[in-house]
């Protein structure tokens, strides 16, 4: 009999979680000789000691926040989106394109390229039954080229120097360091929050993902709502990539998803799927980025600790979860 | 442009034999039924533990066997997962990528402090590699696949598991295992042949395309010679196109792949069927 | 061949088998008929060794081959790749041609006519994959050969070759048992008739001593009634207000296909699905949630809480408060909850003049409910017909559709019959479910 937990339970193994990834990476550091006391000192202060290293915890967890969000609506819905990061990618393209009419036409315009790149592979989905899971991924590699493309091709900079485009022609407010993305991504877990759990349309697609048949039986449109959501889904990731062009990047370069699509699913993991954790999730996950940042430049330890951790999470979580749910 | 596409034929023959042997590997565990998202994961530790290995041993046979045991227990960790606890297969080989990707970048640079990695690696003398991968290892998995009543059960495993009498479990488990060997075989051979050490992310993205060649090659080990043929000389093209700056768009060119891919899966080309039970617990 | 005494199997609350005993001998065509639900399918998967008897004991002597109802075919493969899969485990080489090879001689060795075995089983008719099955169980040279409904999907020429090999296999000294509800060939090819009704044997006797009309009487017990068929009516429309209609018949002749489609063609009716767990509710939510699926209006937890408190009281749901999980009520809870949510759902549209706005489509309502669930179940359609709703009843149970219809239909095969008045229906009910009128 499967049990749903409690909220306490499910935030007790979140937490249970993150701490065996950061104990994993202390334990690795210390089989390489570095002292696990003074790795996790560095990686705490990197990321939360002082002003700066909160401000870049605050930074880099706006993309993974989006991201998280984008990975909790769609696997909420039943639909399994994988392709963050191309929507990531056309969302900030979208927003390079639209910014000469400033920064709310931007990020409106990264929202609908990202939604629409995401319903491509809900019509395929819907429409010629293709999985999802695959599409998703395929548009990721379409994006990225279609970006090298654009830098290299009609976007590149003006200068001619580098393969990057020019600086957007609208950037986000910033507050100190801080970009405006910060409100903008808090603002959006709560709407989608509020979109889950507060209305009629997020209960349709709540029950599309636990049970589409009962869904079905129950009058609810489920192809609707599986393309709603990936659409939905897709927006939040669209969104991400915008305000990282507005408020971080300024340019496009050919790697400039950097793999915030897939911690999207870290994340969002880590977070239950529950879109108000996913804030939480996204500063864990932020702080590891920007503490792991801290240790290669003082440590000289690979930044990719962070992505360790990531996996971790997740394996923890998922393994967790099955073990607990078996008969 | 004839001449530009003839020119890089050689090349992409080579270039391409790890994206090969990965999409070989892939055929074989999704026609059991597993979708193993984590190769990608796969071949990158490989890529690390083959020149670890050859360094260690002075041996670039052992270095290759050092890259299939790395490959070997990354399958180990991904087969825990999907074959005994049932995880959702899509989000554990995702994890299993973002695993490989930072346990490899952050040895890397560990032992690139003591000098690993900056050492000179014993070169390959006589690359037997690339007929394997284009010759013999496709002989092998047609016959294995289709030749064999293992294949039949494994085939059997990937569409109807009911109807199967034998363990699936060990059916599955033993296609992980062969993939696993290819793979291993793939990131060796990109860290051992194709270049001269390891680097950071240095398979790329070729696990992905590889999951794209076996959809393009509709599940068939001739399709995945053919599919991998056309990627390559995409690939390769690219950079005779980068040197020679033709002005074409070499960048659109690499996309034209997946948007095939894109459309068979849609079933333009036809009807395309993917196993059955793929990807299901 | 096959022994069993005592054999008792319950799923949940119902007694699948109860203290069954049964002795099936070498080199005879024993039938085990009854009614869906009667329990055959669970008492022959526990003979063959598929399903753990609570209690009591099974002897068996020599293998056993088990034809199931559900092909367990790969579609993708040959007809030679298949019974490739079905033998031995041992690795070996095989090309296609070998494996056709072998296959051609274990389908000559079964002596089934079955030609040209590189064909994709996708691509064989029903009756072929249905030979098929066969093919692969006798295959094995099973001492018993249990055939669980074998010709529901035969044409009759498909199905007296089947009777053909039934007999070579008795005559040769195998027991064959064959699960059916088809009288009629029951009677023709059987040698001894096992009756079962509610999970026990309730008759049994030689093909010989009995008739069609005797078996079907043991299996349905029904009083007959005469009387004559009430034309007027026309079978294919939909009950009119205030009336029950129901359509009864043997689970798997259609009544799924036919709740599916009522759901997709009148979206706005209220339905009850069949699949309760599956289909009823969605187990991971609350009892509001699931409540409000269904409400046109805006989610509102507080207001769908109250509401949902509403319903607890007026169905009388056990259930700790609106916010227990669906999945942890029990079968007559979630059902109760379910019958609140649809029931409200129409009463919110009675107004309305379109006729789907009055419809309540149930099927197998009361399916593993207890006595007092089951009654409240019925009270609630009863008071919804009286309130003006038009009910559609499916149900495999006849006490049921007796209790509570004005009109009964029979489904057969996915066709309806003459709809019936009660008393008519009382003395045909049996045959037509049977297939023998």
């Amino acid at each position: 009999m499967k049990r749903a937990l409690s909220g306490f339970n499910r935030s007790l193994t979140g937490f249970a979680a993150a701490a065996v990834a950061v104990l994993l990476l202390a334990l690795s550091g210390a089989a390489f000789g570095h002292s696990p006391l003074e790795l996790l000192t560095i990686l705490v202060n990197g990321s939360v000691g002082s002003r700066f290293a909160l401000e870049g915890t605050l930074l880099k967890s706006v993309p993974l926040l989006l991201t998280g969000l984008s990975v909790a609506i769609a696997f909420r819905a039943g639909v399994w989106n994988i392709g963050g990061e191309g929507q990531f990618i056309v969302g900030a393209l979208a927003a390079l394109l639209a910014s000469r009419w400033g920064v709310a036409a931007s990020l409106l315009a990264a929202m609908l390229a990202g939604a629409a790149w995401a319903s491509i592979a809900a019509a395929m989905r819907l429409l010629r039954n293709a999985p999802e899971v695959l599409t998703t991924i395929l548009l990721n590699f379409i994006a990225i080229h279609l970006l090298g493309w654009c830098v290299n091709g009609p976007l590149r900079e003006r200068a001619g120097q580098y393969p990057q485009s020019d600086a957007a022609a609208a950037a986000l407010p910033l507050f100190g360091s801080v970009h405006a993305g910060v409100f903008l991504a808090v603002a959006a877990s709560v709407a989608a929050w509020w979109l889950l759990y507060r209305t009629a349309e997020g209960l349709r697609l709540r029950a599309t993902g636990f049970n589409p048949s009962a869904a079905k039986w129950a009058g609810i449109n489920v192809k609707g709502q599986l393309a709603r959501a990936m659409a939905i889904s897709g927006a939040a990731a669209g969104l991400a990539g915008g305000i990282e062009l507005l408020g971080v990047t300024h340019r496009l370069f050919e790697r400039f998803a950097a793999g915030y699509g897939y911690s999207g699913i870290a994340v969002a993991l880590l977070a239950q799927l529950h879109p108000l954790a996913t804030i939480v999730s996204a500063l864990f996950f932020g702080a590891l980025v920007t503490g792991a940042g801290e240790l290669q430049r003082t440590a000289n330890i690979s930044a990719a600790v962070a992505i360790f951790g990531q996996a971790v999470v997740i394996l923890v979580l998922i393994g967790f979860e099955r073990a607990r749910s078996r008969p | 442009m004839l001449d530009l596409v003839l020119d890089a034929i050689p090349l992409a023959i080579v270039a391409s034999v790890p994206l090969l042997l990965a999409v070989q590997g892939e055929l074989v565990v999704q026609r059991g039924g597993i979708i193993n998202l984590g190769i990608e994961g796969t071949m990158l530790v490989a890529a690390m533990t083959a020149v670890l290995a050859a360094q260690a041993t002075d041996s670039v046979l052992l270095g290759f066997a050092g890259g299939i045991a790395g490959a070997l227990l990354v399958a180990l960790l991904f087969g825990t997962f999907v074959i005994l606890l049932r995880t959702d297969q899509i989000v554990t080989g995702t994890a299993i990528n973002l695993l490989a990707l930072g346990l490899t970048s952050f040895i890397y640079r560990e032992l690139q402090q003591d000098g690993v990695f900056v050492d000179s690696i014993p070169r390959i003398e006589h690359d037997v590699v690339v007929p394997l991968a284009w010759i013999g290892i496709p002989i092998v998995l047609a016959i294995l696949l289709w030749n064999t009543t293992f294949g039949l059960r494994l085939r059997a495993c990937g569409e109807n598991p009911d109807a199967v009498a034998a363990s699936i479990r060990s059916h599955r488990a033993l296609a992980l295992g062969i993939e696993a060997l290819l793979a291993g075989l793939a990131g060796a051979y990109l860290s051992l042949g194709l270049s001269s050490g390891f680097a950071e992310n240095m398979t790329s993205g070729r696990g992905f395309i590889a999951l794209s060649i076996v959809i393009f090659g509709r599940w068939k080990v001739k399709g995945a010679l053919l599919g991998t043929a056309v990627f390559g000389l995409a690939a390769a093209l690219q950079y005779a196109m980068q040197a020679a700056s033709s002005g074409i768009p070499f960048h659109l060119l690499l996309a034209l792949p997946y948007v095939v891919t894109l459309a068979i899966l849609c079933g333009v080309a036809g009807r395309v069927r993917a196993p059955e039970a793929l990807g299901k617990n | 061949m096959l022994q069993l005494s005592h054999v008792t199997k319950s799923f949940g609350a119902t007694r699948a088998v109860d203290d069954v005993s049964l002795e099936i001998a070498s080199g005879g065509i024993v039938a085990l008929v009854g009614e869906n639900g009667a329990g055959k399918t669970t008492l022959m998967r526990i003979a063959a060794g598929e399903l753990a008897a609570e209690s009591g004991s099974v002897t068996r002597t020599g293998g056993i081959g088990f034809v199931h109802q559900h092909f367990q075919l790969v579609g993708e493969l040959t007809i030679a790749e298949n019974l490739a899969l079905a033998s031995s485990t041992r690795f070996r080489f095989a090309t296609a041609r070998t494996l056709e090879r072998e296959a051609e001689t274990t389908i000559a060795a079964t002596g089934i006519a079955m030609t040209n075995v590189s064909r994709r089983v996708a691509d064989l008719s029903v009756g072929e994959k249905s030979k098929l099955e066969l093919i692969k169980a006798i295959a094995k040279k099973p001492a018993t050969l249990i055939l669980d409904e074998p010709t529901s999907v035969l044409t009759p020429y498909e199905a007296e070759e089947l009777f053909r090999v039934m007999r070579r296999l008795a005559a040769a000294g195998t027991a064959v048992v064959f699960i059916s509800h088809k009288l009629p060939e029951v009677l023709a090819v059987a040698d001894r008739v096992v009756v079962m009704r509610g999970g026990k044997i309730v008759a049994e006797t030689r093909a010989s001593d009995s008739t069609a009309e005797d078996l079907a009487r043991a299996m349905v017990p029904l009083v007959s009634r005469s009387g004559s068929y009430d034309d007027k009516q026309n079978p294919e429309g939909l009950p009119r207000e205030g009336e029950i209609a129901a359509i009864v018949g043997v689970a798997g002749n259609g009544q799924t296909e036919l709740a599916a489609r009522l759901r997709d063609r009148f979206p706005d009716a209220a339905h009850i699905p069949e699949d309760r767990t599956r289909d009823g509710l969605v187990a991971e939510m609350t009892i509001a949630e699931n409540l409000a699926l269904r409400s046109s209006r805006s989610w509102n937890p507080r207001e769908a809480a109250r509401h949902a408190e509403e319903m607890i009281a007026l169905y009388s749901v056990r259930a700790s408060g609106p916010y227990q999980r669906a999945g942890d009520l029990s079968g007559g809870n979630q059902q109760k909850v379910i019958l609140a949510r649809e029931l409200s759902h129409l009463s919110h549209r009675s107004h309305s003049s379109h006729e789907s706005h009055h419809l309540i489509v149930a099927a197998e309502p009361t399916r593993g409910l207890d006595i007092e669930a089951t009654r409240f179940v019925h009270d609630q359609l009863r008071a919804a017909a009286d309130s003006g709703a038009a009910i559609l009843l499916i149900t495999s149970d006849l006490d049921e559709a007796f209790a509570l219809a004005d009109t009964i239909q029979v489904i057969y095969r996915g066709t309806l019959s003459e709809r019936m008045t009660p008393d008519i229906a009382s003395g045909k009910v049996a045959n037509l479910m049977a297939g023998i009128a």
